[in-house]
């Protein structure tokens, strides 16, 4: 099969939160973070997994490429899926699969040990050549980018947070190939649970829109300390976020937590105050237009990392910006 | 079930955030510079594994309180680096055992995944509880293998797990969408941002009760674990590595006094751009 076009296959798990950001992540990457050599491939279809008959719908119209097969499952059965996609890919249907959802990686992880192929999550991106598929991810705590060769096929790969940002209209029109419904005694694993309930609506955060944003770090010193700093992030008109440790201590709530952990933002402006910049906190304000450090310690890495710098308290320095924001701008 | 065996597989690595920019540009020089650049930097549990040994002493505690019996025990698929580890957790109530791979795991979570099922049939353990996903690898992958290899379910993210009569309750959560659930093991439960994240402090008189107790060892022989056979049927290789440059401009803001810097910082830096947004 070498040097054959590999054939893909998206997966869309739908059956649980956020399918739109999925999809838009998976459309994003066919367009933007996958390249052959030297051959393209034809069309694309997407595994679409979904719940509810009464979202099937809504569903299909995120669908990121324009051949769907639709599959009715029950939800949180990552074990279903892979034993259905296991058997398209034996049948010839595949050798690419791209998952995105909640259940993306389990389900990859399962396809491929069932299928005997390769996997990787948090891909990057992703060139096909020579019968091997060579994708970069994050390694070390987002410290390094490792490149890894996937050589079994089918290759089954999830994909980098970063690729939910992508932005992608889904085609206008959708052609369904197939629909089928998976049942709960198809499956060679028992049933974990049956009572699963949500009991909270998902994170969805101010912190992800923010167009202005402070961050509080240790340095912030304490509780009273983080508290000061969103005091004066709120009369600037910006919105507070802050690091793992801040919330590990309880100094704030955890759907504050920027980061690989927590939260990605995009602001224009963002102002991070006692942090050392570490990259999995980093990777949550990257995306930044200007980013200023305020930081003790010339030599934190939040220094090289900013355009700005403030080489003084992190809390003094926020209260005496705040008089001077609050003053001139509103 | 009354009686209830826990097991959790953990993995001490280098602490990153002592390593300085020199050591990871020396690291990524290729895929086995890595391992020589961290070798003597100071070691500590992986953050979500050491979350996963916390919850785990929590739930026995609880189970304890309503009288249901319960067992745990905590391996390693680790070099002697992790024995001092082991010995914390012994003297916080754990059975310790250390599987010796005698090859390279860091990238390699397909033979990580069979050595730590191999080791929970081996130890014992309906709940087999992992952290989401550890470095240098990061790929979270060896909790969905590992519960693949074990023909079991398993659930992600998961931040508590309580006693419900003799099931489980456990929190967690799939993409960012909290959930719950009862669950009956045998089960896989991968530890995620769980707020209880660090493990107690045994006291010295429980160090010196276990000071004696001896580390099961085993070697992926007594698994049944042919590691070179895994390891060639790796689903992915590393072929190379790459330093990120996050560098900005860095200016520094004069002043004074904070009150003259944030004064500076407004006016060359921000006031412009705020009037934008
Ligand atoms: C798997 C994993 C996931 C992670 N996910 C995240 C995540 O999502 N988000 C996250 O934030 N972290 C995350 N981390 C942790 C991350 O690696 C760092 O440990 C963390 O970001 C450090 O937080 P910090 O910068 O606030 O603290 P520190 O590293 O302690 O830095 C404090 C900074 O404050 C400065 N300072 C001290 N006093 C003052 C003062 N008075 N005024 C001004 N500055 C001062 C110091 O010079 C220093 O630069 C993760 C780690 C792992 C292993
Ligand atoms: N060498 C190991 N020994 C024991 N458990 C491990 C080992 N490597 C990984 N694990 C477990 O698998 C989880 C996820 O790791 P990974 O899939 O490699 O990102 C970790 O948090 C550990 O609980």
């Amino acid at each position: 099969m070498a040097g054959e076009t590999p054939r893909i296959a998206l997966v869309l798990d739908a059956t649980g939160a956020a399918a739109e950001r999925h999809a838009q992540a998976l459309g994003g990457f066919l367009r933007d973070g996958l390249r052959f050599s030297p051959e393209h491939p034809a069309d694309a279809v997407t595994h679409l997994f979904y719940a509810e008959e009464s979202a099937r719908e809504r569903l299909l119209a995120l669908a990121p490429t324009r051949l769907v097969r639709l599959v009715r499952a029950p939800p949180h059965r990552p074990d279903l899926m892979a034993a259905a996609l296991a058997a398209f890919a034996a049948g010839g249907g595949a050798e690419l699969f791209v998952f995105g959802g909640p259940l993306g990686a389990e389900s990859a992880a399962r396809l491929a040990a069932r299928s005997g192929g390769g996997v990787l999550t948090g891909v990057l991106d992703a060139v096909a050549a020579a019968g091997a598929l060579s994708c970069r991810r994050h390694v070390s705590s987002h410290h390094l980018i490792g490149r890894f060769e996937l050589r079994a096929r089918p290759w089954c790969v999830t994909l980098d947070a970063g690729w939910l940002d992508a932005g992608f209209e889904p085609p206008a029109e959708h052609v369904v190939q197939a629909s089928t419904e998976l049942r709960e005694d198809d499956s060679s694993a028992p049933r974990l649970c049956d009572d699963v309930e949500v009991f909270e609506p998902p994170a969805t955060s101010d912190l992800e829109a923010a167009q202005f944003l402070v961050v509080a770090g240790r340095g912030a010193g304490g509780r009273a300390g983080v508290e000061r700093i969103a005091t004066a992030a709120d009369r600037m008109g910006a919105a507070f976020g802050v690091t793992r440790p801040v919330v590990m201590n309880a100094w704030a709530a955890p759907d504050r937590q920027i980061g690989v952990s927590g939260t990605r933002a995009a602001p224009a402006v963002c102002i991070v105050a006692g942090s050392s910049g570490a990259p999995a906190f980093l990777w949550g304000v990257e995306r930044a237009g200007f980013i200023v450090a305020v930081d003790t310690d010339e030599h934190s890495a939040m220094a090289g990392e900013a355009d700005a710098v403030v080489l003084d308290d992190a809390v003094t320095v926020l209260e005496a910006l705040a008089d001077i924001v609050a003053r001139e701008r509103l | 079930m009354t009686a209830l065996r826990i097991a959790v597989g953990f993995k001490v690595t280098p602490d990153y955030e002592a390593l300085r920019p020199a050591d990871w540009a020396r690291a990524a020089t290729g895929p086995s510079a890595h391992g020589e650049a961290v070798r003597y930097v100071r070691r500590v549990f992986n953050v979500f594994d050491e979350a996963a040994l916390e919850l785990a002493l929590r739930l026995r505690d609880a189970r304890t309180e309503r009288g249901l019996e319960t067992s745990l025990v905590a391996f390693s698929v680790a070099g002697r680096e992790a024995d001092p580890f082991l010995a914390t957790l012994q003297a916080l109530g754990y059975e310790g055992a250390r599987v010796e791979p005698d090859a390279d795991l860091d990238f390699a979570p397909a033979t990580t995944a069979a050595l730590v099922a191999a080791a929970t049939r081996h130890l014992g353990g309906e709940v087999l509880l992992l952290g989401s996903r550890c470095g240098p690898g990061d790929t979270g992958l060896v909790p969905f293998l590992a519960a693949e290899a074990l023909g079991r379910p398993s659930l992600p993210g998961v931040t508590a797990v309580e006693p419900a009569a003799d099931r489980l309750r456990v929190t967690f959560s799939a993409g960012d969408q909290p959930l719950r659930a009862t669950i009956a093991p045998p089960c896989v439960l991968a530890v995620g941002n769980a707020l209880v994240s660090l493990l107690r402090v045994p006291t010295l008189k429980d160090r010196l009760a276990t000071r004696d107790r001896v580390v099961t060892t085993l070697t992926p022989a007594d698994l049944g674990v042919d590691v070179p056979a895994a390891l060639s049927r790796e689903p992915s290789a590393l072929v190379g590595l790459e330093t990120i440059d996050r560098s900005r401009a860095g200016v520094v803001v004069a002043g004074a006094s904070p009150a003259e810097e944030a004064r500076a910082l407004y006016e060359e830096h921000l006031h412009a751009r705020l009037e934008r947004i």
